[in-house]
């Protein structure tokens, strides 16, 4: 009986390997075709002067040489500088300090508000592009409202280089607020009471609390929060191609993001140079990733 | 007694600036979106005439609404049920597929687990600027340029909603899994009968996470369809933008719309997202 029973596991388990290779079947073939086809397609053409219904021809890095000699992705690439040290620290340090301010919240005001700011999180970037644009708007937006208010004259917001980028800035700070707080909540809410109460038996300050207590324990938060909006702020692209229709004034609102999908639209430059510079971001991408679990350093690992 | 009201008097004051802040920043997050819905309901010149005291419409009108049923070029109503249809999809299968799968790597032993786990984990690297053209270049070569597939399909996948789910079902208990196993019901079963049923959580999360992506996209949808049958909402919003730049008010009325389902589909579920979060924050 026990034997039989035995055998009927092991006869169980044999056949297992034919039920997880079908239960896994569909993502590994939709990542397959979506995701690993093209990354390896990208490899390949970034080597070619390829286009769509053409012959290709082998340049080796000639692409990579044009690529960074080009002095619109060299703009684009400080563009992207820019947008990162303005949206960044700024999404860091607000939701981190708000994060605070919810902890000491009442829990039914505490709802409420996590539920208000939480909201703008779920819309599209179209969208907020439109309010935005309206906020922002010569005419009728509601800062020229306030400005003519104050007695001071009206700002094109949306012409002049460096407020366009800002505007850019704000509208993302709008949009991920809620989000990175409520993240910076959790890390919060995840560290012991009682290491604070033993460092206040200690007569530790508030400050000491801080820098011995919270942020040590926040480590693993900081790197989630920071990787995804370095990595969002990277790639960051219906924001300035719906408010700007892509370039912006003095092309200031120009992203890698918008670079690559205007020479994919235009033909003045072949694919496999199109390719070539969107695979220089993904390097940018990781290095700069990889520079923030080199700083502040990862307690556990990804997998596991 | 000062001395009871002078220690008293510091948190108090602490919890009133928490709650001024929390107001102000609360009013920033929530404003803009009402000052959207009111805007739609104002007439075309008071729309630009911007006064925030004057918050509500003098008169509330539906002109700009109507203005987008009436849009012959860009049909609205056409883009939202398109939208809707591509969304749902989307989200039932993604659902679907990726949580069978985390199933599998969660819970059975098969060869090259690891290394296909592996293969998957890596796809979350991958960031989508990487691959946006050659994803193009794959869509067309298969011929799906146009279609429901070319906008349902590439999305399914996610590396992220494997991890999610496969982390949920490695802390569901064994016992239960095992006694069905030696009464022979199999792994389809198991799944389908002991696991969907008390995952309810990380089901509405990623379903609403991938119905969230899917409704907001615009890149892709603007890279791969121009047919009206399968021209997505947020195409038209940026449509509209260019065309009714003087009558910002029909731009405002279709955002608002266009809003509704994610901001509504939040509304019903932020108990399960909000909980979401705050296990994807502590991980």
């Amino acid at each position: 009986m026990a034997k039989s029973r035995a055998a009927g596991l092991s006869s169980l388990r044999r056949k297992d390997h034919a039920t997880a290779y079908l239960m896994i079947l569909p993502s590994l073939v939709a990542l397959g075709i979506f995701v690993f086809t093209p990354l390896v397609m990208a490899l390949e053409k970034s080597l070619t002067d390829w286009q769509l219904y053409q012959g290709t021809t082998f340049i080796g890095l000639e692409n990579f040489r044009i690529v960074l000699g080009n002095s619109l992705f060299r703009k684009s690439l400080e563009n992207m500088a820019r947008f990162v040290l303005m949206i960044v620290p700024a999404q860091f340090v607000f939701s981190f300090l708000f994060a605070h301010v919810l902890r000491g919240m009442h829990q039914r005001a505490g709802a409420l508000i996590k539920t208000a700011i939480y909201v703008p999180t779920v819309i599209s970037g179209v969208v907020a592009s439109v309010i935005f644009l309206f906020i922002f708007h010569y005419q009728g937006g509601i800062l020229n409202w306030l400005l003519r208010q104050l007695g001071q004259k009206r700002i094109a917001f949306l012409a002049e280089p460096s407020l366009a980028q800002m505007s850019i800035a704000v509208t993302s700070i709008w949009m991920g607020f809620g989000y990175n707080s409520l993240i910076m909540y959790a890390g919060l809410q995840n560290i012991p009471q009682s290491y604070y109460e033993a460092a206040e038996v200690d007569g530790a300050t508030p400050f000491k609390q801080l820098i011995y207590i919270t942020l040590p324990s926040m480590k693993n938060t900081f790197i989630l929060i920071l990787i995804n909006l370095m990595t969002g702020t990277l790639q960051m692209f219906d924001l300035p191609y719906m408010m700007f229709g892509g370039a912006g004034p003095v092309n200031s609102t120009l992203t890698p993001m918008v670079y690559v999908y205007n020479n994919f639209k235009s033909a003045e430059y072949s694919l496999g140079y199109t390719i070539a510079s969107a695979l220089l971001l993904m390097i940018v991408i990781g290095a700069l990733n990889s520079l923030v679990f080199t700083v502040i350093g990862s307690q556990k690992s990804q997998d596991e | 007694m000062q001395s009871e009201l002078k220690r008293r008097g510091r948190p108090h004051r602490a919890r009133t600036a928490f709650t001024v802040i929390a107001v102000i920043v609360t009013l920033f997050s929530v404003f803009p979106l009402l000052w959207m819905f009111v805007s739609s309901f104002k007439e075309g010149k008071e729309v630009l005439r911007a006064n925030p005291l004057r918050f509500f419409p003098s008169q509330w009108i539906t002109a700009n609404f109507q203005k987008l049923a009436e849009d012959r070029t860009y049909p609205f109503w056409q883009a939202m049920r398109s939208t809707a249809f591509v969304s749902v999809s989307a989200a039932l299968l993604s659902i679907s597929i990726n949580s069978m799968a985390a199933y599998a790597y969660a819970r059975i032993e098969f060869t090259f687990k690891t290394l296909l786990w592996r293969l998957t984990v890596l796809s979350m690297y991958i960031p989508g600027l990487t691959i946006l053209v050659t994803s193009f270049v794959v869509v067309n070569n298969l011929g799906l340029l146009d279609s429901y597939w070319v906008l349902i399909l590439p999305g399914l996948a996610s590396a992220y909603s494997i991890f999610f789910f496969r982390q949920f079902f490695l802390n569901m208990p064994m016992a239960v899994e095992e006694a069905a196993l030696i009464d022979g019901a199999s792994r389809f079963r198991i799944f389908y009968s002991i696991f969907i049923p008390n995952a309810k959580s990380p089901y509405v999360i990623m379903g609403t996470g991938a119905f969230l992506g899917y409704w907001n996209s615009f890149l892709w949808p603007a890279m791969t369809v121009t047919n009206q049958k399968y021209v997505q909402v947020m195409q038209v919003i940026r449509s509209y933008n260019n065309v009714y730049a003087n009558n910002y008010g029909v731009v405002l009325a279709g955002s608002l719309l266009a809003a509704l389902p994610p901001v509504l589909l939040f509304l019903v579920f932020q108990r399960y997202i909000v909980k979401g979060l705050m296990i994807s924050g502590i991980k």
